[in-house]
């Protein structure tokens, strides 16, 4: 039985989560005069339309392209003596000390509470066009999955192969992955809600609600 | 050399990024090269350590970012840019932003106009029919109206008919799918238009394009190649010889290359086989006349088993499969490589010797080693490569990235091919027997999820295919 009060109190005794900002590609980067401390903030807006907070630019080849926050949080460290220097992609920028929401709670907690459908291999996945329409029109809990459907393409290496859900009957509650995003093996596609369980499911999204205060 | 002082950028991975370098070591010419990383434990990057030091190595996010690619050009004061193949080998607008921009740059491939005019498969048809030189039939961009498709339709079954084909396919695929999606094989006018039409209104709902192509099945055809190289100014051309390339895994792929393209007087033809490679050269040299030719480039051919040559396309850019042709050509009794060529000839030398200078002997065969599994539709491995290794012999040479003395993660985001493998014999006879004993030899293991059982290898598939070479 999942017992929620204690999977809580392990999130609350940890409740940060380190962002490492790495340099997207190559280029000339250049600060905004943040320093360790700021505070900053992610995407705002009712359709998260708005930029986070600027934290620098990098350009390449004429295109100067800025670097915003992608969470609300504060700085950790930043790279000031990279200031107007050449980096190599990967090179790390900034942290962000980062509290987490209620809503990545939410999902931390429903990682244990849901059963995860997990990638078999390393490679992109992308769900099967019927499945994807339906997720785009009528959104994740929408899709009832079953032991032998087909559910995913796993791309790799320019080639492409159906991949057939296995586990136990249920709606797609979570999907733990971006299209295009390279998911290494045994890492969650999805989690997947059995229909007796959704009562329970839904009073732990409830109880986090209520009990989880964010910053 | 004129091109003596240049630094290239190596815009590209793997065995080839290694193969460019070692040309440019060769031609005293400094180069600088570029990594994802992914592709960190490649052995491109080691060998560019090796003979270029820590500064000929860049780590970028992808090769497929042109302004990456310039933005490390900038830094490295790179003063020439290769290619390779695939990623921007036959885009003509980075061609043209490398000699176009600001600070503009040698682009080691053709001329971006005539990378523009060949890679525009209806223009290259045009330049065909000017010179008589006769074409394959089919789509040559995705089709949307019905009409167009009905004509393109019933010219591929004319076609196959002339050929004495009886039960003639030909396919019908979204033109923006993949992964076998949204393809179907029609085998009678009849049925064209209604697969068309579920085709075209799939293609729509998946993939937001409604454009289609109509292609013919190729069962009994043989793919040939020939090997053109020009000089800058698309005045002098020559040719190194042809490949055959007929032998390809179920997704299209080329598996076996060998060069020359037939071996008339040794395998039995039911036509002229000398005569084709004669024509497919001589057409493929008089095109390259006509467009301005001004480096290396292929010409590929299909060959009916009437033995009738027809253009599919032109690559404009070095093909994986040179080292076949250079293996046995000799320009002036010594031998040659072409991806050399195709660097000082794009830095502005003269070609230095003319069609008579060059003579080829022997047979070469290439194997591409590839993690598959031959027996499910030669699904790629995306696993680790636990030991590669090969006897050394006089008559091999072998290309890879793989690194000879650690576990290489096989990367899951570009070309499956591991290494290539030339081998070269007096004749056809020489050649297979060598090329069996260098597979025999061959060491390829590895795991997938830690598991052995697991990791499939092309290995006994290119013995297998071995025997059927150059039969038709």
């Amino acid at each position: 039985m999942l017992n929620i009060k204690e999977l809580l109190d392990t999130v609350k005794a940890s409740p940060y989560r380190e962002i490492v900002i790495h340099a997207p590609h190559t280029g000339v980067v250049e600060f905004t005069g943040l320093k360790a401390g700021d505070r900053v903030h992610g995407r705002f807006g009712e359709y998260k339309e708005k930029p986070g907070t600027l934290l620098g630019h990098l350009t390449r080849e004429k295109n100067k392209k800025p670097i915003h926050a992608p969470e609300k949080g504060e700085v950790g460290m930043i790279r000031t003596e990279l200031e107007g220097k050449f980096v190599e992609a990967g090179e790390p920028l900034v942290t962000i000390k980062h509290f987490l929401t209620r809503q990545e709670v939410i999902e931390l907690v429903l990682q244990k509470a849901l059963y995860l459908f997990r990638a078999p291999e390393r490679a992109k996945y992308y769900f099967v066009p019927e499945v994807d329409q339906k997720l785009k029109v009528s959104g994740k809990r929408s899709v009832k999955v079953r032991e032998g459907m087909e559910l995913m393409i796993v791309s790799r290496m320019k080639r492409e192969t159906p991949l057939s859900y296995s586990g136990p009957e249920g709606i797609i509650y979570s999907v733990y992955f971006g299209r295009g995003d390279n998911v290494d093996e045994g890492e969650p596609l999805i989690g997947v809600c059995p229909e007796d369980q959704l009562s329970v499911i839904q009073d732990v999204v409830a109880r986090i609600q209520s009990e989880w205060e964010e910053e | 050399m004129s091109g003596t002082g240049h630094k290239v950028l190596i815009a590209n991975r793997g065995e080839i990024a290694m193969r460019v370098m070692r040309a440019c070591v060769g031609l005293g010419l400094d180069f600088v090269c570029v990594h994802t990383p992914e592709d960190v434990h490649s052995g491109h990057v080691r060998l560019a350590r090796e003979l270029g030091g820590e500064g000929a190595v860049y780590r970028i996010h992808s090769y497929l970012d042109a302004n990456e690619l310039f933005a490390v050009a900038d830094a490295a004061k790179a003063t020439a840019v290769h290619p390779g193949y695939g990623f921007f080998a036959e885009d003509f607008r980075f061609a043209r932003r490398v000699v176009r921009r600001d600070r503009p740059m040698e682009f080691i491939g053709p001329s971006w106009w005539v990378i523009r005019d060949l890679g525009d498969k209806i223009n290259t048809k045009r330049i065909a029919r000017s010179l008589d030189v006769p074409t394959v039939p089919g789509s040559d961009r995705p089709v949307y109206s019905e009409m167009e498709a009905d004509e393109i339709a019933a010219s591929l079954f004319e076609f196959q008919a002339t050929q004495g084909i009886i039960d003639g396919v030909i396919m019908v695929k979204a033109s923006a799918g993949g992964g076998g999606m949204g393809i179907e094989e029609v085998g009678s006018f009849d049925e064209f238009r209604s697969v068309f039409r579920r085709i075209r209104n799939y293609a729509k709902r998946n993939f937001g394009d409604e454009g289609v192509l109509i292609e013919q099945r190729i069962f009994d055809f043989n793919h040939l190649e020939v090997q053109v190289v020009s000089e800058r100014g698309g005045r002098n051309h020559v040719h190194f010889g042809t490949r055959n390339c007929s032998i390809q895994s179920t997704g299209k792929q080329k598996r076996v290359e060998v060069a020359p393209g037939f071996a008339p007087g040794v395998v039995p033809y039911t036509f002229d086989a000398a005569r084709t490679l004669a024509d497919i050269t001589d057409y493929s040299l008089a095109m390259a006349r006509e467009a301005g030719y001004d480096n290396v480039g292929t010409w590929e051919w299909i060959v009916t088993p009437r033995g009738e040559p027809f253009l599919m396309e032109v690559n404009t850019r070095i093909q994986v499969e040179n080292g076949v042709s250079a293996v046995i050509s000799r320009v002036k009794g010594q031998p040659v490589d072409i991806i050399t060529e195709q660097i000082r000839l794009a830095l502005g030398q003269s070609l230095g010797y003319s069609q008579e200078d060059i003579a080829f002997e022997g047979v070469g065969i290439e194997y591409r080693i590839v993690a598959e599994n031959t027996d499910n539709r030669f699904t790629p491995c995306a696993g680790t490569v636990t030991r590669l290794s090969w006897q050394e012999h006089d008559w091999l040479r072998v290309f890879t990235q793989v690194p000879p003395d650690a576990p290489y993660d096989i990367p899951m985001e570009y070309d499956p091919n591991l290494a290539l493998a030339i081998v070269w014999g007096t004749d056809l006879d020489e050649a297979k027997a060598r090329g069996l004993r260098f597979l025999d030899e061959l060491v390829l293991e590895g795991t997938v999820s830690g598991r052995e059982g697991a990791f499939y290898t092309n290995i006994r598939y290119l013995a297998g295919m071995t025997g059927e070479i150059l039969e038709f």
